[in-house]
């Protein structure tokens, strides 16, 4: 339960959290949901990164969640089980692999991004894909933070 | 780290947009960069919380993460 002495009205915990800001929770729910919607990268990446950072920065309410676009777009519950140990299966594709390691550095050391560690996506993604990507680690790794530091439960499954 | 060598500027048909940040890769996803100035320049222009305050915590922000922009 939230620390927030006081909360919105809303449909799930984040949303009465984040509801207290009536116009930032509406503009950030635009912009947000524009990397599901507009589909500038592949849902499957974007989730299995979004989920990668959930695991990094120990996130049991984002780590719950499921995107229904990357669902829709094939990816299974087997796989995301294997995403703690991805390095070590074949169950990941190079492009794959490439976004989830620099997911993995973005979050965790984004000065120990090399030239290598952008290369390998690049050789994957177009340069407007690269920057909507870089763009959507920052909202899930941001926004992980931002549910974690004020102990937002985890919505209703999704 | 020098992301404009990551990934090659925008060409621009005429004239670049005026907007640096629309001039710049960012430019790449305007309906993002978009959305995304909506958002930042609420939580500048109309927030409930000072702005010496927040100046200060990004400013403490940049020097925690040794972001130089």
């Amino acid at each position: 339960m939230t620390w927030l002495p006081d909360t919105a009205a809303g449909a799930t915990p984040f949303a009465r959290a984040f509801g207290l800001r009536p116009e930032l929770f509406a503009q950030y729910q635009m912009f947000a949901e524009l990397f599901w919607t507009r589909r500038p990268v592949d849902p499957v990446v974007l989730e299995l990164c979004r989920l990668r950072i959930a695991q990094l920065l120990g996130s049991a309410t984002e780590l719950a969640a499921r995107r229904p676009e990357a669902r829709a777009a094939g990816l299974t519950e087997a796989r995301i089980a294997a995403l703690d140990h991805w390095r070590d299966t074949p169950d990941f594709s190079a492009v794959e692999r490439a976004c989830l390691a620099f997911a993995e550095k973005f979050t965790l050391d984004p000065h120990g991004v090399t030239d290598a560690d952008a290369a390998a996506v690049a050789a994957h993604l177009s340069p407007p894909e690269m920057v909507a990507f870089t763009e959507a680690l920052a909202v899930f790794d941001g926004f992980t933070r931002f549910r974690l530091i004020l102990g937002i439960e985890a919505d209703p499954a999704r | 780290m020098t992301w404009a060598a990551r990934i090659p500027p925008p060409v621009f048909d005429g004239e670049p947009p005026a907007d640096p940040a629309a001039a710049s890769v960012l430019g790449y996803q305007p309906e993002l960069l978009r959305a995304f100035q909506v958002l930042y320049g609420t939580l500048w222009q109309r927030g409930v919380v000072d702005h010496a305050t927040k100046e200060v915590a990004r400013l403490r922000n940049a020097r925690i993460t040794d972001c130089g922009y």
